[in-house]
């Protein structure tokens, strides 16, 4: 019993607190190399306030100290794990593992760790040197400690969180201390008195000492929301149940109506307005610099023997919140802790990184999407011009064509007239030539579709249009043109031929933009030879396939291609015809070049000049797949 | 039915050519169709009235290039040209070359059998004329040298007299010779004698 309650309430103090002096013993000696600490802990070494003192001292060490240093970790755990059967089996492991580790300091976190470091230390850890970590006041006094040793002590500060109490609402009407009837709750009561005595409240002061939990909520339901509680420690009411400290606060945060007040660190988290409290931090502070003292062999000074942690007032912005208190009120140098610092505050150079970052990416994605935007509207533009210029290439085309065009439409309407005549004249024979008047309509029924064929394909050509994409045969191309390149050709006198490879050569582009290559070619090649003799007056068309490739050459025997003319061929309003516009083969390069191919002069000279014009041809299969689109 | 005229139609389109035979037959003509120049000139020319109906563009030697192969080998057969696009040159040349009408397609009827009328009646004048000349032809190759230069003389206007100094005969010798003459050249006064000389010499030049 003595034990536990002692431990009990020095593990409490320790964690809450975080008053616990940094455990850390630094080990020292050992190798001359480095020192060794060995942190001794009396309780869960894992209690997050163990932990951040815990950081503090290694941080001290590795910061200040001389020398490399290792520490090491031990517990007793003795809250949960009994010495009274422990110890011996514990003791004998100890001895075990360090019966030939030299340790030079042994940091004794709590008094469950002094006791325990008082009675093995000198022979699990001979030589060594000790700092003890724990609470002043009520289970130990300095003069307890060794020789040599010195010790880092926390204090309730009572006093000090009440002076916050009352500074933060000095209008309370009534203050409540609650404290529990062990003789540390007690102790505390005591302090908050004495306070109390010192600078008399003006306002009435109650105390619930002892009183169950029950009691206590009960009570403090009643409290107005303008009252001042302060909490100090409840291990145990008047009837003997024990409690533990948090438990009771938390159950006082809760059902108090009016702000709660306390005095240890880990209480803060826990929902109380403020309090003066002594930090961990600072402890492993403290604790790293009597280790170095030790490592280094200095003997303690007498202020040593019992340093104490500073206190100091700490705050939850959060409990401010929740009972509308000012946090002006405060004392100035206090610690808020919790504060819901707006993110864009607390992270702002990574919030302002992380924006500029995204604002930089949105602006690149803008950028590229513009940029694609403008590539593809230009490009559409150029496709639009393209098809404009060649339409108007086309027109020039059908102005040359003028004649061979009268002459296919011609024929048929001619036909036509005459058929329609002699079938008049045969009905007004009178003798019934019914088999003849059949066929004449026949024929007039052909020959008209025949001449609406021609005005079709020549509207298709002569129209506007945009670029098309589709499969077609360049054989089909030729062909649907040969009726009135053969007109033109015979109005021109010229002879013509056509070889047509026997494949069909599928080509995927503008089937009327490559009917308009070959107009082009052709009429060159027929003005080509225009002057020529007749029996150079010859022009011959030829498709055939090369690799990859559908070609269409058009080969005239005219005069040739002077040298100096033959790098401006396919340059526009370059031509050496009168009337020329000097756009045909311009257009022509720029429409073969549109289908992925290639427009050239194969070869020239006195015999004569071909021009060829290479498309890729589509694979067939995939020429059906991505047909008319 | 070989009375009928027959007419020659040469045109490379089948259809066109179909049509106007169709005409023609209809009209109560004898039609022919060719398909080029080269086709017709391949087919004995048959000594009967008619003409010949010619497009203007051809495959190979052109309606002109036809005409005046024609021409040049003195075969005498009127030519109506029946273009699909005639230009204005092309008909300028076809008509001073001789052709009877410049046509374009597609051709009314009426203006169609009226130039080929008008062809087969220079046709027949053309054949009319000829028949003349070669008679007169035959007239004078059954002349006897000294009758030839009796009736040259005559036609300069000689008197007998001066004629029969000229070459050395007698006047009587003269005017025998000259009472034959006339007969064989089926002539009754010296004036008819002097159209003659002028049908020779026009239809011999040539």
């Amino acid at each position: 019993m003595r034990l536990a309650i002692p431990d009990k309430w020095q593990l409490i103090l320790l964690a809450a607190l975080g008053l616990v002096l940094g455990c850390v013993p630094s080990p020292l000696r050992a190798a001359e190399a480095e020192a060794r600490v060995l942190m001794l802990y009396g309780l869960d070494p894992y209690i997050p306030t163990f932990l951040a003192m815990d950081q503090a001292l290694r941080e001290d060490l590795a910061r200040n100290g001389t020398k490399r240093t290792q520490v090491f970790a031990e517990a007793l755990d003795s809250q949960r794990f009994p010495l009274d059967t422990l110890e011996p089996d514990l003791a004998a492991l100890l001895a075990t593992k360090y019966r030939a580790l030299q340790i030079d300091v042994v940091v004794a976190v709590s008094r469950t760790a002094l006791d325990f470091y008082q009675r093995h230390g000198a022979q699990l850890w001979p030589g060594s040197r000790l700092v003890y970590v724990g609470f002043l006041g009520y289970e130990f006094k300095p003069a307890a400690l060794p020789e040599g040793a010195s010790s880092v002590l926390s204090i309730l500060d009572v006093a000090g969180t009440i002076d916050i109490a009352r500074k933060m609402q000095p209008d309370a009407r009534r203050i409540v201390v609650v404290s529990g009837s062990s003789e540390i709750d007690t102790r505390t009561q005591q302090q908050a008195r004495d306070a109390f005595e010192e600078r008399p409240a003006k306002v009435p002061v109650d105390y619930i000492a002892g009183a169950t939990l029950a009691e206590i909520l009960a009570r403090l339901a009643k409290e107005p929301s303008s009252s001042i509680v302060i909490y100090l420690t409840q291990f145990r009411d008047r009837e003997g149940t024990p409690y533990e400290p948090f438990e009771v606060l938390r159950a006082v945060i809760a059902g108090s109506p009016a702000p709660v007040y306390g005095a240890a660190e880990p209480f803060v988290g826990l929902g109380i307005v403020a309090g003066s409290v002594s930090s961990y931090e600072s402890k492993g502070r403290l604790i790293g610099e009597q280790v170095r003292r030790a490592i280094a062999g200095q003997q303690p000074d007498a202020s040593h023997r019992m340093l104490q942690a500073p206190n100091r007032c700490v705050a939850d912005s959060r409990a401010l919140r929740r009972w509308s208190l000012d946090k002006k009120r405060l004392p100035e140098d206090c610690e808020i802790r919790f504060e819901e610092v707006p993110v864009w505050r607390q992270y702002w150079q990574e919030i302002f990184v992380t924006l500029g970052v995204v604002a930089a990416q949105a602006a690149l994605i803008v950028a590229l999407i513009y940029q694609r935007r403008r590539r593809v509207m230009a490009e559409r533009a150029e496709q639009a011009q393209r098809a404009e210029l060649a339409h108007v290439g086309r027109l020039a085309v059908a102005g040359e064509l003028t004649g061979a065009i009268a002459h296919e439409i011609n024929q048929p309407l001619g036909a036509i007239l005459s058929n329609a005549d002699a079938g008049d004249l045969l009905l007004d024979s009178g003798t019934d030539q019914r088999d003849k008047l059949r066929a004449i309509l026949a024929d007039i029924r052909r020959d008209d579709l025949r001449a609406s064929e021609v005005i079709r394909r020549l509207r298709e050509l002569l129209g506007k249009h945009h670029f098309e994409q589709e499969t077609f045969d360049l054989n089909q191309v030729v062909a649907e043109l040969e009726a009135i390149i053969r007109a033109e050709a015979k109005r021109r006198g010229v002879r013509l031929e056509f070889k047509r490879e026997p494949d069909a050569l599928p080509v995927i582009g503008d089937r009327i933009q490559v009917q308009q290559v070959l107009l082009n070619l052709v009429l060159n090649a027929m003005d080509a030879v225009q002057d020529q003799s007749d029996d150079r007056r010859e022009v011959s068309v030829a498709t055939t396939k090369s690799k990859r490739r559908a070609v269409l050459a058009v080969r005239d025997r005219g005069p040739g291609i002077p040298p100096q003319n033959l790098p401006l061929v396919f340059d526009s309003f370059f031509s050496t015809k009168t009337e020329g516009m000097g756009l045909g083969l311009s257009i022509s390069r720029t429409i073969v070049e549109a289908h992925g191919g290639r427009l050239s002069v194969d070869k020239t000279g006195s015999e004569g000049t071909t021009f060829r014009a290479e498309l890729p041809l589509a694979n067939h299969k995939a020429g059906l797949q991505s047909s008319p689109t | 039915m070989s009375t009928a005229p027959l007419i020659h139609v040469v045109d490379d389109d089948a259809s066109m050519r179909n049509a106007l035979l169709r005409l023609l037959d209809a009209a109560g003509f004898d039609a022919r169709g060719y398909a080029s120049a080269g086709e017709f000139l391949l087919h004995p020319l048959p000594d009967r009235v008619g003409c010949l109906l010619l497009d203007l563009r051809l495959p190979g030697p052109s309606g002109l290039e036809l005409q005046s192969a024609l021409q040049e080998q003195g075969i005498e057969l009127p030519v109506v040209f029946l273009s699909g696009h005639g230009s204005v040159e092309s008909g300028v040349k076809a008509m001073k070359d001789g052709a009877v009408d410049f046509l374009t397609k597609p051709v009314k009827r009426e203006l169609l059998l009226d130039a080929i009328g008008r062809a087969l009646d220079l046709c027949l004048a053309q054949r009319s004329s000829r028949t003349q000349a070669m008679q007169l032809q035959a007239r004078f190759a059954s002349l006897t040298d000294r009758q030839r230069d009796i009736f040259d003389r005559i036609v300069a206007g000689r008197l007998n007299k001066q004629i029969a100094d000229d070459l050395g005969i007698a006047e009587r010798t003269v005017k025998r010779e000259r009472e034959q003459l006339m007969l064989k050249l089926d002539a009754k006064s010296a004036a008819e004698l002097g159209r003659l000389a002028e049908m020779r010499a026009r239809t011999k030049t040539p």
